[in-house]
């Protein structure tokens, strides 16, 4: 490519990879800071160690395909994989499991392809569904740093803890839940000083959406009947907060055109619609309301970050809709008839399957082809004076 | 379309004109108010003009004087003889009074770079001219005769192709055209030399469209300007306005700005809602085009009755102390140019003809400036450079949404990347206008137009020797088929020599002769059938 002489455009419009990434880093701050208010600090930490490793493996990779490191280390990339892979892993996670899952989204899913450009799969999520598939109980626990009270939790029949009162949270910013957050992290530190297997065993505040999987069918029946409308909130939990921030983050992409709107309303109409086909109060409440779909879990960073990423989605405005409403159907179907617990990884890895074929079949009319109306001679013919 | 259409006419009355939205497109900063600051400039007469007269492969070229020779102003010096292509002669006319020195190959300042034949003139300074012959009434011409006399004048599109204007007039004959669009869409960056045309002489340019329009016989005349240029639109409307005391002849038509309206293609759907399928004609639809500047040398040619021996052009970019718009005599080289605008040689980096977004870079300042020459910017080194490595694609698809053609360039890279032919068709590489927009856009900074030049060449050789062997195939494999059939004649007369003998004297042999036997059949039937006839005659005679 270098080799080809430039010629004819010789004005650029000063856009380049490194602004489109920024500001992609920058639209995922709000929601950054929401999961760090209400989950403390996990999720920094799960930043910090996978941007490490993320640099790391890239270094490495661009080392040994024998490319300038620098510059291509400066298209941040790496920074953008990291953080979606950092953002999704639940904090609390221990700090292998991170470093496991983005060196094989940088290596694997990235560089054994052909680097930036070439991977046909979103890393973040190859390397996320990789964790799922291996290490599927430590994937599915959120951690909210408490402090433990000596009783032991009772749980319920399904094994999930019953949160009591006997449990006192710490503040997620507080020094001690600072101090545990880098315990869960780094477990090898904490060995003979505390018993971590406190605060490890099933401590976990899944997304709303799981709780509502996980939980008896009755439970969810008798709550149906005292008064659940069809779009009332299901669970007062931060993580409607959360999606918004990511919500908002993504809107602010729109307005900096770094993404189109095809993809994210695609899939956020597909989700609203299927969910709100399925949802009958009372017969069939398992399936969920449309606004537990919509902000009950990760859907919103999965619809406006995740199934973006321009270089695994389809690429043609009219494939982009069908791309969209394709994750949207796997989104609502893994959820809800599948057996994993969330599904945006699996969703958007499917429709990076299809991509190649929808840009290959839903492509838009080029200008000038495909033209029913004949020429203009073959009507009546124009009066002359 | 057609109810839209309708309906807008019904609010807007019968005869307004409106601007569509077309596909794509982008707006990079213009840069055109520097050269727009002062007004247009005559140039001097420079001491040597090096006038093209075209490139010795586009056609037949007739040279009307010799080397030595002392020519006067508005002299004709060639014809370049297009016929071969169907088109008419083109003449080339003396910019001012000289001696011709020689007649040679040279570089000139167009897009194609490509060297023409030049007729150098060593001016004398006199400026001697022949005498012109004005039609101020134009009104009395039929329009046959303008496009002979726009024909004379050798005026070509100066918006850049260069296609001869009579030609374009000359189809329309054939049509009934509609429209008339006036092409004052001056889109691409840095040039300004349309724009800079109808401020200071907008008069003039009406009255070449009414010539125009009377010479293509077109029902109406729309000038397609674009909207971000107040000073040039109110000097079409104060011109509109004093033409029209007896009927307006043309109408305003404000497009959006954005790059590239001013293509043929694009702006005839802005302005009419009439989609031309690939490999139509505008003229099939009713519809020609013309630029301002074309308009303008008609104007020249018919009231003035003066040759094309002058057009505007625009120089520009940060090496030059005062940018403006030359009248420039057709053959000044690109350099003197650049002097008269105070270049400051240092700081010049390269040289470039044509806007920013098409044009390409020029090898030489010693270039001389031809018919289509639009734009000259000495560019300097913080200016207009090429970005230093392209990234990799990330298929983003910014590309797509700014390609006027609605192609999706994205793709075409990857296929251009493995020469994928079939794909790169499908995908409509040859509808690829090469406006640039889709890399100015690129935040990889990929070279995509070059790319796709370079595959568009592919598939032309590779067509042209697909055919080059098909046709020496079947060459070949004629001659196989026609020696291998004398060699078989040669032989059964070789086998058959004595065989014929002998048949000469026996009857053939069942079987060999088919059609003989074949004809005695029939023969035979038919003797029956007559005997039978005739027995019948013969019984009928007896019953009677």
């Amino acid at each position: 490519m270098s080799a080809l002489k430039a010629g004819a455009p010789f004005q650029h419009s000063g856009r380049n990879i490194t602004q489109l990434m920024q500001t992609l880093m920058y639209a995922l701050l709000p929601g950054i800071f929401a999961s760090l208010w209400y989950f403390g600090f996990g999720i920094l930490i799960n930043i910090a160690i996978a941007i490490t490793f993320a640099v790391l493996a890239e270094a490495a990779m661009l080392r040994l395909r024998n490319r300038d490191i620098r510059s291509h280390l400066g298209d941040k990339s790496a920074l953008v994989t990291a953080l979606l892979f950092a953002i999704a892993i639940p904090p609390g996670s221990p700090w292998w499991l991170v470093a496991l899952g983005i060196v094989f989204a940088i290596v694997i899913a990235k560089h054994l392809y052909g680097g930036l450009g070439q991977n046909p799969f979103n890393p973040a999520m190859c390397g996320y569904a990789m964790l799922l598939l291996a290490f599927p109980l430590e994937m599915t626990g959120w951690h909210i740093p408490f402090e433990v009270i000596t009783e032991p939790q009772p749980t319920d029949n399904l094994g999930i803890p019953i949160l009591t009162v006997e449990r006192e949270f710490l503040s997620p910013l507080s020094w001690g839940g600072f101090k545990q957050a880098l315990l869960l992290a780094f477990p090898f530190a904490a060995s003979g000083v505390i018993d971590i297997s406190d605060f490890v065993d099933g401590l976990a505040m899944a997304t709303p959406l799981i709780e509502f999987k996980m939980a008896g069918k009755s439970a969810l029946l008798t709550a149906r009947e005292s008064g659940a409308s069809l779009f009332a909130r299901e669970s007062e939990t931060a993580w409607e907060i959360i999606n918004i921030s990511y919500l908002l983050g993504g809107l602010f992409l729109l307005y900096k055109r770094i993404i189109s709107w095809h993809i994210p309303l695609a899939i956020i109409a597909t989700v609203f619609v299927l969910a709100a086909l399925f949802y009958a109060p009372g017969s069939v409440a398992i399936y969920g309301t449309p606004y537990l779909h919509l902000f009950g879990s990760a859907t919103m960073i999965g619809a406006f970050f995740i199934a973006t990423d321009p270089v695994s989605a389809a690429t043609t405005r009219p494939g982009k809709l069908v791309y969209g409403i394709i994750i949207g159907v796997s989104i609502y179907s893994i959820r809800v008839w599948g057996s994993y617990l969330d599904s945006i990884a699996f969703a958007v890895l499917f429709g990076n399957f299809c991509a190649p074929v929808l840009d290959q079949y839903c492509r838009p009319r080029i200008f000038g082809h495909g033209l029913r109306s004949k020429s203009r001679p073959n009507e009546a013919p124009v009066k002359r004076e | 379309m057609s109810t839209l259409k309708q309906l807008a006419s019904k609010f807007l009355g019968h005869d307004s004109v409106f601007a569509r939205r077309t596909a794509g497109g982008i707006q990079p900063p213009s840069f055109k108010e520097h050269s727009l600051r002062s007004r247009i400039m005559s140039t001097p007469i420079p001491p040597q003009l090096t006038i093209p007269i075209g490139a010795e492969s586009s056609g037949e070229i007739t040279r009307l004087v010799d080397i030595g020779e002392q020519v006067l102003k508005y002299q004709k010096l060639a014809v370049i003889s297009l016929s071969a292509k169907g088109r008419s002669d083109v003449p080339v006319h003396a910019p001012t009074s000289g001696v011709i020195t020689s007649i040679e190959n040279s570089i000139v300042a167009d897009h194609s770079q490509q060297q023409q034949l030049c007729i150098n003139l060593t001016v004398d300074g006199h400026d001697k001219a022949l005498p012109l012959e004005p039609h101020t009434n134009h009104a009395q011409l039929s329009s046959a005769d303008l496009v002979s006399l726009i024909r004379d004048a050798g005026v070509i599109g100066m918006g850049g192709a260069g296609f001869p204007a009579a030609d374009k007039l000359r189809a329309c004959s054939v049509l009934p055209i509609e429209f008339l669009i006036i092409n004052a869409a001056e889109c691409e960056p840095y040039i300004s030399a349309d724009e800079a045309l109808l401020r200071e002489r907008a008069n003039r340019v009406v009255l070449g469209a009414e010539i125009l329009k009377r010479a293509s016989a077109a029902q109406r005349c729309l000038i397609a300007i674009e909207d971000t240029k107040p000073d040039a639109i109110a000097a079409i409307k104060q011109a509109l306005q004093n033409e029209a005391s007896h009927q307006p002849c043309c109408e305003l038509v404000l497009v959006p700005s954005k790059y590239p309206a001013g293509s043929e293609k694009q702006l005839i759907q802005c302005v009419t809602g009439i989609e031309i399928a690939t490999g139509q004609h505008p003229t099939e639809h009713g519809i020609v085009m013309h630029n301002v500047g074309t308009a303008y040398a008609a104007y020249e040619a018919i009231i003035e009755g003066k040759p094309c021996i002058s057009r505007f052009t625009t120089l520009c970019g940060q090496a030059l102390k005062t940018p403006k718009n030359f009248e420039v005599l057709i053959g000044t080289a690109a350099g003197f140019l650049f002097e008269l605008c105070g270049i400051e040689a240092n700081k010049k980096q390269k040289s470039i003809v044509g806007g920013s977004l098409m044009g390409s870079e020029l090898g030489n300042d010693k270039a001389a400036t031809c018919k289509t020459t639009n734009c000259l910017i000495a560019a300097s080194s913080n200016e207009l450079q090429a970005p230093k490595e392209a990234q990799a694609c990330i298929r983003c698809g910014y590309c797509a949404d700014a390609c006027p053609s609605k192609l999706l360039p994205q793709q075409l890279l990857a296929f251009s990347k493995t020469l994928d032919t079939t794909q790169l068709l499908e995908h409509g590489l040859l509808d690829c206008i090469e406006c640039g927009a889709c890399d100015y856009v690129c935040p990889s900074q990929i070279p995509l137009v070059s790319t796709y030049k370079q595959s568009k060449k592919f598939i032309k050789t590779r067509r042209h020797s697909l055919e080059y062997s098909d046709y020496w195939q079947q060459r070949f494999q004629f001659r196989q088929y026609r020696v291998k059939k004398e060699k078989d004649q040669a032989l059964s007369r070789k086998l058959n020599a004595p065989l014929q003998s002998m048949q000469a004297a026996e009857p053939a042999p069942k079987g060999q002769n088919d059609e003989a036997d074949f004809i005695s059949k029939e023969q035979a039937s038919r003797d029956i059938a007559a005997a039978v006839a005739r027995v019948k005659a013969r019984r009928n005679e007896k019953n009677k």
